[in-house]
């Protein structure tokens, strides 16, 4: 049996087919068999078997996606009934099997992530519920969380612990486009657009290191001057590596924006790319990108133009990868055929 | 006929023609211009002009757009890349005129962002133009402005943070971003090098500006830059190139030459500076010595003789003190010249010297405390009392301003009645003034005042500071006993009247006063001091040696009494004694008074007249 293969930089050896697997009603299927259990919550296996707002409203959008209206209504169902018990509109962000809500405090990614997935839910099955749910959601971020910084609309990656003086710690992963674009569609959605632009010259910005990749956590002061954020990790990492998934998905296409990934993938093309890249530095850790990490890469290096898409090869899910490579891996899936690229 | 004319006027000339039509353009510009060497531009149509360019062969978006908005160094740059790009390109005719809006997607909000440093907001836009219009793709040449302003903005963040690999990295991915015209991001990349220990690439790169940036103003603050890294041969081999190598018109290159013989003195004048005597080459010295000379430079004749007091070579010093003060007065070059007097031994000239300064500079009158060390009020214990700020007698004293100590002495004792200290000051100042009669009832008036005063406590030991007249030699320091307010008084009247001559009755005097043993052979080796001299101009030469080997017991003698002896030796036709005597005073610090010496006894031992 083949244990973490991606982890140990065996994956690109492996045969198979080049790109990642297309994301159909089969792979939606093992998806829900090993993550969705009966009550509603998506298990984060990387992370103790913990559940979060994210988890859920990644496991709501692939539900949609799948036509599952039965698993989506059980995800939202376990959501408003565990996670949404705040006041506010918003989603407590970590649920623990044994302590229940354990963090109090949202998580803006996955408060979008589940507003977004209402609405493709309501658009899909015609339900005006699932959207007035995500209105309410949007409405409560917009009142809480979408704040103007240094002339631009930002996102406060939580309710509570993102200010630090004048400077904001912004996380570059929370700018989930596809989500922002439908919340600016909304009535009244106008400042949402601007978290668009915003979300695009923070990304111009915020180039660190040789390969010029985003960190996961970032500060902007009140100058407008983006650094790597003081108290995480200095890196490219597990966050960020979302930032091109999310840009694809909302169909950007300006190589610009995908080089850096590209160019990380050159660099350690034919040997494992690595799973974090320490920032201003470029120290990388001995941990391989996982396989859905490398169908983010694959996705990303097509649109940067880059020979390296063709010479990648994206290894097939293991039986026992973990949820976020195999979430990664479908959501890849999904914003190239939104694109109408092979995945 | 083309003539070269300022850049700024033709796009005067070009932006007064987008306003006021071709013919203010055709006034303004007459038939040509030449932008850059080998660049001409025709900006009017003239008769027999050729054929207006094909239209869409190169991209002219670039060119527009600085056209419009008037930089002009840009414009002559695009120009000169695409005549590269195409040798027949002609500049439109029309580079000035009102532009229609250009089919398709227009650049012009993406080159606006550009030019406004907002690289990212450009980006941005462009972005979301490109999902917009996904068959649209920005031109080259905006790409290219786009990569450059990012690649000069990494390199100058990265050299911030002395990430310098990263620097070396980002100049080699994007070398434009290290160009002329990024002239500050070229000394950040050979500074890269530098401290990543390639000192000869860093040369490269100093050598690649100063021989392809044309301004002499670049080539020469580039020198500058470069002087912190590289050794003087480099230095010198940078001005060489810079000063010769690829020259444009117009610019003047002697200021290249200049900048390496200013770092070449600032070189020199920082070993100065630091150096211990003697650490200098000769060769080095003199190339310092004519430098500063050439250029009348008075702070490098202020660090020469500096150099030179430092090794006590006084007469040196103070020629450079004098040259410093000459070129240009200033209380720095006046201080030198006190402190080297005072080596001298010349303290009149030094004090002649500080005259101008004097109570203006408090450098001026520190100097002054070398040379006349300051007799400040006495503590009730007789010493010195602490140190406090300094009075306005102390500021008298500083400045030896003897009238003023007595005037100020006067309304004190007006204001607050007599004391002993007080009264005891003035009679170093009425000693001063040469008012020695008038000093000596001074003394002994403080000396009754004291004995009615309370006993003062026991001073903490250490060497009298007080009574030393300034033409005297220093008392025998280390000494423990501290005088008491008598003996200080006695001791000013012995000086007061060995001052009015009186060396008979205080010779007979001394035994009996009540001095302290220090005090007693102070004044005792000046009486003989005294008594020699007056040996001297009687001609009792065997007197003379006598009365100095008696004081030489209790003082070392010191180099006016080293000069007498001399004398008293030659007198006695010892010339031998006499040359070796003048000779070892010459030897320590050669003064005209030594040289004399020195000089007469060996004209006179070898008949050499």
């Amino acid at each position: 049996m083949l244990v973490g293969t991606a982890a140990l930089g065996l994956a690109a050896a492996l045969p198979g087919r080049v790109g990642a697997a297309p994301f159909d009603g089969a792979a939606w299927r093992r998806y829900a068999e090993r993550f969705l259990l009966p009550e509603g919550r998506i298990v984060d296996t990387g992370n103790k078997g913990i559940s979060h707002s994210e988890g859920q409203g990644y496991g709501m959008l692939l539900a949609v996606a799948a036509g599952d209206r039965a698993a989506f209504d059980r995800l939202w169902g376990w959501t408003q009934r565990v996670l949404m018990v705040r006041g506010d509109g918003l989603v407590a962000w970590r649920w623990t099997p044994d302590g229940g809500v354990a963090d109090r405090n949202n998580a803006s990614d996955g408060d979008m992530l589940i507003a977004w997935a209402l609405l493709r839910a309501a658009e899909v099955w015609q339900a005006e519920a699932y959207r007035t749910a995500a209105a309410a959601i949007v409405k409560a971020l917009a009142a809480g969380l979408l704040v103007e910084h240094a002339g631009l609309a930002v996102l406060l990656p939580g309710r509570d612990g993102f200010r630090k003086g004048d400077t904001l710690v912004l996380n570059p992963s929370y700018w989930i486009f596809p989500a922002i674009r439908a919340f600016a569609a909304l009535p009244g959605g106008e400042r949402w657009g601007r978290l668009s632009d915003a979300g695009l010259v923070l990304l111009s910005k915020a180039r660190f290191g040789g390969f010029e990749l985003p960190p996961d956590w970032m500060a902007l002061d009140a100058a407008g001057t983006v650094t790597v954020a003081d108290g995480f990790k200095k890196q490219y990492g597990y966050d960020a590596v979302r930032v091109p998934l999310y840009l694809a998905w909302d169909g950007y296409r300006d190589p610009y924006y995908f080089r850096p990934y590209a160019s990380l993938v050159a660099k350690f093309g034919g040997t494992a790319v690595p799973a974090t890249v320490s920032l201003p530095g470029g120290t990388t850790t001995q941990v391989a990108a996982s396989v859905g990490m490398l169908a983010v890469y694959r996705l990303a290096c097509r649109l940067a133009g880059s020979a390296a898409a063709d010479a990648m090869t994206v290894p097939p899910l293991a039986p026992d990868e973990d949820y976020y490579s195999t979430t990664l891996a479908h959501l890849s899936a999904l914003a190239a055929q939104s694109l109408g690229i092979d995945p | 006929m083309s003539r070269s004319v300022l850049l700024s006027a033709l796009l005067l000339g070009g932006i007064a023609a987008t306003f006021g039509g071709p013919d203010a353009l055709a006034q303004a510009n007459g038939n040509g211009r030449a932008l850059a060497p080998g660049v001409k531009v025709e900006v009017a149509p003239a008769p027999g002009s050729g054929p207006a360019p094909a239209a869409g062969k190169l991209d002219e978006s670039a060119l527009r757009y600085y056209a419009r908005i008037g930089d002009g160094e840009r414009l002559e740059a695009e120009i000169a890349r695409l005549r590269a790009l195409d040798p027949g390109w002609e500049p439109p005719k029309d580079l000035f005129a009102p532009q229609p809006a250009a089919a398709g997607v227009d650049e012009s909000p993406f080159w606006t962002l550009l030019s406004a440093g907002k690289v990212a907001e450009a980006r941005a836009a462009i972005a979301e133009q490109r999902r917009k219009s996904p068959a649209w793709q920005p031109s080259e040449k905006l790409l290219q402005e786009l990569d450059l302003a990012e690649s000069a903005g990494r390199i100058r963040s990265a050299s911030d943070t002395k990430r310098w690999q990263d620097v070396v990295d980002a100049a080699t991915a994007n070398p434009e971003a290290v160009a002329c015209n990024r002239l500050d991001n070229a000394w950040r990349l050979a500074e890269a090098y530098a401290e990543l220990k390639q000192a000869d690439r860093a040369f490269e790169t100093y050598k690649t500006i100063v021989t392809t940036c044309p301004k002499a103003k670049e080539r020469r603050d580039t020198l500058f830059k470069a002087s912190r890294y590289l050794g003087p041969d480099r230095l010198r081999e940078l001005a060489a190139l810079g000063a010769t190598a690829n020259p444009a018109t117009g610019e003047d290159y002697s200021t290249v030459r200049a900048a390496e013989a200013e770092l070449e003195t600032g070189r020199l004048l920082e070993r100065l500076g630091n150096a211990k005597p003697g650490a200098l080459s000769a060769a080095d010295l003199s190339r310092v010595q004519g430098i500063i000379r050439d250029k009348q430079d008075a702070d490098g004749a202020i660090a020469l003789g500096w150099y030179f007091q430092k090794q006590k070579n006084y007469a040196e010093a103070q020629s450079w003190f004098s040259q410093a003060n000459g070129w240009a007065p200033s209380d720095k070059a006046a201080e030198g010249l006190v402190l080297a007097y005072n080596g001298l031994g010349e303290k009149a000239q030094a004090r002649a010297a500080a005259e101008p300064w004097k109570g203006k500079s408090s450098r001026i009158d520190q100097a002054l405390k070398a040379v006349d060390p300051p007799r400040g009020p006495s503590g009730p214990g007789g010493g010195r009392s602490a140190p406090q700020g300094p009075s306005e007698l102390d500021r008298a004293l500083a400045r030896h301003d003897f009238a003023g100590c007595i005037a100020i002495i006067r309304s004190s004792i007006e204001r607050s009645g007599p004391t002993a200290v007080l009264l005891q000051q003035r009679g170093w100042c009425l000693l001063e003034l040469k008012r020695p009669s008038e000093a000596e009832a001074a003394f002994v008036e403080a000396q009754a005042l004291a004995a009615r005063e309370p006993a003062p406590k026991p001073a903490k030991g250490g060497a009298s500071a007080t009574g030393k007249g300034s033409d005297r030699n220093p008392a025998a320091s280390g000494l423990p006993q501290t005088p008491t307010p008598a003996q200080e008084n006695a001791y000013g009247q012995a000086i007061a009247r060995l001052t009015t001559g009186d060396v008979t009755g205080l010779t007979r005097d001394l035994p009996r006063a009540n001095l302290t043993p220090t005090q007693k052979a102070e004044i005792r080796a000046s009486l003989m001091a005294t008594e020699a001299g007056r040996a001297l101009e009687d001609k009792r030469y065997h007197d003379v040696l006598r009365l100095l080997d008696a004081r030489r017991e209790l003082e070392p003698e010191p180099r006016n009494l080293g000069i007498l002896r001399g004398w008293a030796l030659y007198n006695l036709m010892r010339y031998d004694e006499a040359y070796v005597q003048f000779k070892s005073i010459d030897d320590r610090l050669s003064t005209e008074d030594s040289r004399e010496g020195v000089s007469t006894a060996w004209k006179t031992i070898y008949h050499d007249w």
